[in-house]
């Protein structure tokens, strides 16, 4: 039954998506929202008798264009909104703040651009990466580009920090 | 030991066995092997800290899971018995209703939606993707969508339904206070919301790109949608 199989699909999935999500910054309870869009939109596309082919890639890039199209409309919501109402609740990186390591690697990530962002975390997911692919609508070179270039600044880093160490 | 070695972009392939030459070589050379075996390493570790930072952060999977069953018993409405004289009735009408005004929602009317610019650069769209600059985008106010739907004689204004959405997105330059760049977008059929989404960040991203100009993403995309998926992902139906 396909309502079952979409169950279990959310039960398999959700963890790594909700995640995926997060790590794009959307907050906790909208990141939650966004998921269950997913996975109502992925009930009408088996519905309709869509490809199944490579489906976790299909998940996550319907995911990422939500969490995207969210985050666009809560900037534009925040340029008119005081400044007071913005979220002020510790991120990830402070709680880890005790970690020099985890900061170095977090400061590194965080300073990559967006897309080699988004490739790092969909790997992190275990997506291959010809589901990033799919998932970000670019092609397997331009994720491999992407990661070279993400891996070359972290060994970098990686070494920076030993020789200071 | 072998003289040339991969370089970083055939180790990258061959950590996803995306490189079979690759893998050969990395069987017979050490060295290309421990370089391997550092990236996997550096690819486990950011893994490991990208699950450690968010975990905390997730909710137990049982509330949400019992949301979903919700949500798809109202989208499948097996909870209505459609046998039911009055259910069924009202669904008669309702199909009589769509035959006698076959009005598809997925397609604006073009008296109504024409679509409408802003004066933007290249570079004003193309720095909004970074989200440094979207001062000049603006939300729907409620006032202009209900607006929208009384222009399309929608009385149902369920959230879930539709979205009031920009026919030339702002990111691609639309307008942002016009109710001519705004139709009430079906969330249901098949060319739905969520697929012209992709076909928005699909033309931003060729246009930035300048792959395409500007003008003709905008043009292509006022003047049919539906059409320009299809020519940009070269595909008769949706992903």
């Amino acid at each position: 039954m396909l309502e079952q199989e979409v169950v279990s699909l959310f039960e398999q999935l959700r963890t790594p998506v909700l995640r995926y999500v997060l790590s794009l910054r959307v907050p906790v309870h909208d990141a939650e929202e966004i998921v269950q869009e997913v996975f109502l939109a992925l009930f009408q596309h088996l519905r309709h008798g869509r490809s199944r082919a490579n489906l976790q890639g299909w998940i996550f890039r319907v995911a990422h264009n939500l969490a995207l199209k969210h985050l666009s409309r809560a900037r534009r919501q925040a340029s008119e909104a005081p400044p007071s109402q913005t979220d002020t609740a510790p991120g990830p990186e402070e709680r880890l703040a005790d970690l020099q390591r985890q900061d170095m690697l977090l400061a590194v990530v965080k300073a990559l651009p967006e897309l080699d962002q988004w490739c790092l975390s969909l790997r992190a997911e275990g997506l291959r990466y010809r589901e990033i692919a799919e998932a970000l609508g670019i092609s397997l070179g331009a994720v491999a580009n992407s990661l070279e270039r993400s891996l070359s600044r972290l060994a970098r880093a990686e070494e920076s920090r030993k020789s200071y160490a | 030991m072998p003289d040339n070695h991969l370089t970083q972009r055939e180790l990258i392939l061959l950590l996803d066995s995306e490189s079979h030459s690759g893998r050969e070589h990395a069987h017979t050379c050490a060295f290309c092997r421990a370089r391997l075996m550092e990236l996997e390493a550096t690819l486990s570790d950011f893994a490991e800290l990208h699950r450690d930072s968010l975990n905390p952060l997730l909710p137990p999977i049982a509330v949400s899971r019992a949301q979903l069953r919700s949500k798809l018993d109202i989208v499948t409405a097996k909870h209505f018995n459609w046998l039911h004289p009055v259910l069924l009735a009202a669904a008669c009408l309702t199909l009589i209703a769509i035959y006698m005004h076959p009005a598809d929602r997925s397609i604006p009317k073009n008296n109504l939606t024409p679509g409408e610019t802003r004066n933007v650069s290249l570079g004003d769209v193309c720095r909004e993707e970074n989200g440094q600059d979207d001062a000049a985008v603006r939300t729907v106010p409620v006032s202009l969508r209900q607006q929208v739907f009384r222009e399309y004689g929608i009385d149902d204004m369920r959230p879930n339904a539709y979205e009031v959405d920009y026919l030339i997105t702002p990111e691609l330059g639309g307008a942002t206070d016009s109710i001519r760049n705004l139709w009430p977008e079906p969330y249901s059929s098949v060319w739905n919301a969520h697929v012209k989404d992709e076909l928005e960040q699909r033309l931003h991203r060729l246009v930035c790109t300048g792959q395409i100009d500007l003008a003709t993403a905008q043009r292509d995309i006022s003047r049919d949608w539906i059409g320009a998926y299809k020519k940009y992902f070269h595909t008769d139906k949706p992903y």
